[in-house]
């Protein structure tokens, strides 16, 4: 049975079993490869997409919990002309590695939106996303300098 | 140095390149499409060096030979071409390359391979690319002024451009290279002096960073190959463990997508159209295993022999410098002894190990994380049967390797799949089996005694370490030689080379071989050898009562270049002010040996700790380095304040158990890792020096951990002697 939803803004929909994990449905089927795969267990945060605008784990979200929702993920971020967190992580050039950012950013903006003047506390809270580089003194950065910047 | 070498014509080795390139390239921008590969559209480009590839429109292409793991190669080696080629910075692309020899490293004794590790990457490929790209410079000025009939003194060049000083007039390195490549390149071109640098030296931004924050940046994982399947494993919960049969065949077969399953002596590869189906295909697996010899391996046995180790009445000498044995033995109640102890580490990158190949009879092409080319393609042509100039690597980006990615186990794995199938297959380790069945850091135990002159200073010591052996497990041609036995220098890092004025030293080893796979991880030994050595500085100094930093300088003062770097970390954090209340300070320096004698980097650190609640949190640490000349700030900054937060991580977190043969530990759950609220606030303090570039991305790790517990005997008056320094070693007394 067919499960529509919503992918970037554009109607979408996926023909394959209920339970398959959002992750692989918009990797393997929408080749959107931009989120990743980490743990696998909803713990890392490199897969994180947003629903209806929450930073969700999708690695452990199946696809047909999602049926008729909004899905963006870290290519939907990049169509938009200045982003405000995208151009904050390239103007401090956050990454090494650069695996877990996509997910880093996903989570940031949903923090934004919930929280636009976050303490260093509110960020604590909310990144739970893991970084085996340890970026997090510039992720915390630029964090603060994005949301100067959308408050401006 | 090598000389620069330029190939005559298409050669093989040119062939490859521009496939690879072209699939480099493609992997950057757009799906991965082989026939692109196979193809190229980079047949337009003129060679000018085994590094340089111009085209007719003037598009300059450099080559990176070292794979980018999050250290910034990706920036900092072209930097170092485009700076001598007076290239256009901005415009220039970059593209992998591999195959010849001028992009092949030794290390020790080893025959020279492609390869990224041990911190060298700018330090081996400094002189060689600088030359590369001087000379390459050289030859385009040449036909520049053979067009103009001017003389070579009448051009300058400028951003990808020749000029004619006295005309004004400019020509394109692009109308000019076809020439030029006929013209013979200098090994001795004219380098340019620091003064004239316009990129190395400066804080450049990363190359890398708009595909990484845009989802485009394609790792490993993200390979897609036309009619590629996908696979998950399952290995051996024993180590040395076999495969005896699956139970449930019929049943696994059955289910949706599953295509093959694949039998190995120690797993079982299920092949599905999807990574999804094949991986709960794998996790639906009932296999019968048989444990072999190792079912009884277990941490309480690991421990318990290197401990037997620590109290042996002889070790294999590593260093005897004056009579310490004899000192010691001499003042038996004088003696003062600490012991340390480190546990198996797993490396744990982000992106899980994984690797996608493509075997067809005459060529097998590979797209994988794969941090040692050269030795990926050795076992890639011996599994397939495939010869080796005819395995094509498409290396993008790896999501973080930190040493994890060298041993190519799961490419072998990768290659058997793809050849029980005949079609292209990814094969993806899960966490789990990527951390069960990593290569792991080596544990590690020291007992180190000491008898010291009336002021509280060293007069002899002997350390002693017991574990299990990198070398004698990887590199078995790396261990050094006496007439006692073989001993493993890295067992004894940071320890063997010190810097300290000890006038008696001995040091020894004893091995306790393992079955357990091991490999290099960052940092390599030095991340025990220093905890066991800086700890126990500390323990001298806070028996003689002497200040932690003053004790180290006067130990230091004869070596004007690590003083300098101790003094510095120091004056940064005011140590000599006392911390306020709630705070507590730790302070530790090491001299970092590149393996072989290949650069020499000095590094001190200072901890804070701030009383929070009933205990005591890793607050700032404060770093600085003399690494010689940073080719680029920005990514050399980045360096340090992750490198802190990875050592951090081992420091408070990290540790592999066994038991029933194998590792305990399966995920974040188990083997976590820090968090951004965990993370401290980072100070580095770049020492600068006239040398050349010195190792930089293991540098900060080692001495991390016994500033902190030094920190930790200040604040709460005991030192951990084990790691991972566990909470309750930071719950305040008082």
């Amino acid at each position: 049975m067919s499960i529509p939803f919503q992918l970037n803004g554009r109607p979408v929909s996926f023909d394959g079993p209920e339970d398959t994990p959002l992750l692989w449905v918009v990797r393997e089927h929408f080749g959107l490869t931009g989120s990743k795969f980490g743990c696998g267990i909803g713990m890392c945060g490199a897969c994180t997409m947003h629903v209806d605008g929450a930073a969700s784990r999708t690695c452990v979200l199946a696809v047909g919990n999602v049926r008729g929702r909004a899905i963006r993920t870290i290519e939907g971020v990049a169509a938009e002309a200045d982003n405000a967190v995208r151009k904050a992580w390239n103007d401090l050039d956050v990454p090494q590695c650069g695996y877990c950012q996509s997910g880093m950013i996903m989570t940031a903006t949903a923090m934004l939106a919930d929280t636009p003047s976050p303490t260093d506390q509110d960020i604590d809270r909310w990144m739970t996303n893991l970084c085996r580089c340890a970026t997090y003194v510039r992720i915390r950065q630029a964090i603060h300098a994005a949301a100067r910047s959308l408050k401006s | 140095m090598k000389g620069v070498t330029r190939s005559v014509g298409p050669s093989l080795g040119r062939r490859r390149f521009l496939e690879v390139a072209a699939a480099f390239g493609a992997l950057l921008a757009v799906p991965l499409d082989p026939a692109v590969a196979a193809k190229g559209d980079a047949d337009a480009d003129i060679e000018l060096t085994d590094w340089i590839f111009i085209d007719a429109q003037g598009g300059v292409t450099l080559g990176l030979c070292q794979p980018e793991v999050g250290q910034g190669s990706y920036t900092a080696l072209p930097a170092i071409l485009a700076e001598e080629l007076d290239a256009d910075w901005p415009a220039v692309k970059v593209r992998w390359v591999m195959g010849r020899d001028a992009y092949k490293i030794q290390f020790r004794n080893e025959k020279p391979s492609q390869k990224e590790g041990a911190s060298t990457s700018t330090t081996k490929f400094y002189a060689r690319l600088r030359v590369a790209g001087a000379a390459a410079r050289e030859v385009l000025v040449r036909a520049a002024a053979a067009r103009w009939q001017v003389p070579v003194s009448d051009c300058a060049t400028e951003s990808g451009t020749v000029r004619n000083i006295r005309t004004g007039a400019t020509l394109p390195y692009g109308a000019l290279a076809a020439e030029a490549a006929r013209l013979p390149l200098s090994s001795t071109p004219r380098l340019k002096t620091p003064a004239e640098f316009r990129l190395i030296g400066k804080a450049l931004p990363r190359r890398d960073t708009a595909a990484k924050t845009d989802g485009s940046a394609k790792y490993g994982l993200d390979a897609d190959v036309p009619g590629m399947l996908n696979a998950a494993i399952a290995l051996s919960p024993t180590i040395g463990g076999w495969l005896v049969r699956i139970n449930n065949e019929a049943e696994i077969r059955q289910q949706p997508g599953v295509r093959a399953i694949v039998r190995l002596d120690d797993g079982v590869i299920v092949v599905a159209d999807r990574f999804w189906q094949a991986l709960r295909a794998v996790q639906m697996l009932d296999a019968t295993f048989s444990p072999g010899e190792n079912g009884g391996l277990s941490t309480e046995l690991i421990d318990r022999l290197a401990e037997a180790g620590l109290d042996a009445e002889i070790g294999v000498t590593a260093l005897a410098r004056g009579d310490a044995p004899r000192i010691l033995g001499q003042n038996p109640d004088q003696v003062i002894e600490s012991r340390f102890s480190v546990p198996h580490l797993a490396h744990a990158a982000m992106e899980p190990m994984n690797a996608t190949v493509h075997v067809q009879p005459d060529r097998v092409d590979v797209w994988g994380s794969i941090q040692s080319t050269d030795a990926s393609v050795a076992v890639i042509s011996k599994i397939s049967g495939v010869p080796e100039d005819k395995v094509h690597l498409h290396i993008g980006f790896l999501g973080g390797s930190f040493g994890g990615k060298i041993a190519p186990d799961f490419v072998a794995q990768a290659v058997r799949a793809a050849m029980a199938v005949g079609r292209p297959v990814k094969l993806i380790r899960t966490r789990e089996m990527d951390i069960q069945h990593d290569h792991f850091r080596p544990n590690n135990k020291g007992r180190l005694r000491a008898v010291v002159d009336k002021d509280g200073y060293p007069v002899a010591v002997h350390a002693r370490v017991c574990g299990q052996s990198l070398f004698a497990t990887t590199r078995p041609n790396w261990l050094t030689k006496t007439p006692l036995g073989d001993y493993d220098e890295s067992m004894v890092d940071g320890i063997y080379n010190q810097s300290y004025e000890i006038p008696n030293f001995h040091v020894d080893v004893i091995q306790t071989p393992l079955p357990i796979p091991v490999y290099f991880m960052r940092s390599v030994g030095s991340s025990a050898g220093v905890l066991f050595w800086e700890s126990f500085i500390t323990d001298l100094a806070h028996k003689a009562g002497i200040d932690q930093y003053h004790y180290r300088r006067h130990l230091l003062r004869n070596n004007p270049a690590a003083l300098k770097v101790l003094d510095a970390v120091a004056a940064a954090a005011s140590w000599d002010t006392p911390p306020p209340a709630g705070t507590a300070r730790g302070i530790a320096f090491d001299t970092y040996h590149g393996r072989g004698g290949s650069f020499v980097t000095h590094v001190a650190e200072v901890v804070e700790l701030v009383r929070k609640g009933d205990g005591w949190k890793v607050a700032r640490v404060f770093c600085a380095i003399d690494a010689g000349l940073v080719v680029n700030h920005n990514t050399f900054v980045a360096q340090i304040q992750g490198g802190i937060g990875f050592s951090l991580t081992s420091a408070l977190k990290s540790e592999i158990t066994f038991s029933r043969g194998g590792a305990e530990q399966s995920n974040f759950t188990d083997y976590p890792l820090l968090s951004i609220g965990e993370m401290p606030e980072v100070v580095p303090i770049v020492v600068e020096s006239d040398r050349p570039p010195q190792g930089v991305g293991e540098i900060m790790v080692a001495p991390l951990a016994p500033a902190i517990s030094q920190a930790l005997l200040h604040a709460t008056g005991r030192r951990p002697d084990r790691m991972p320094f566990r909470p309750d070693v930071f719950k305040a007394t008082a």
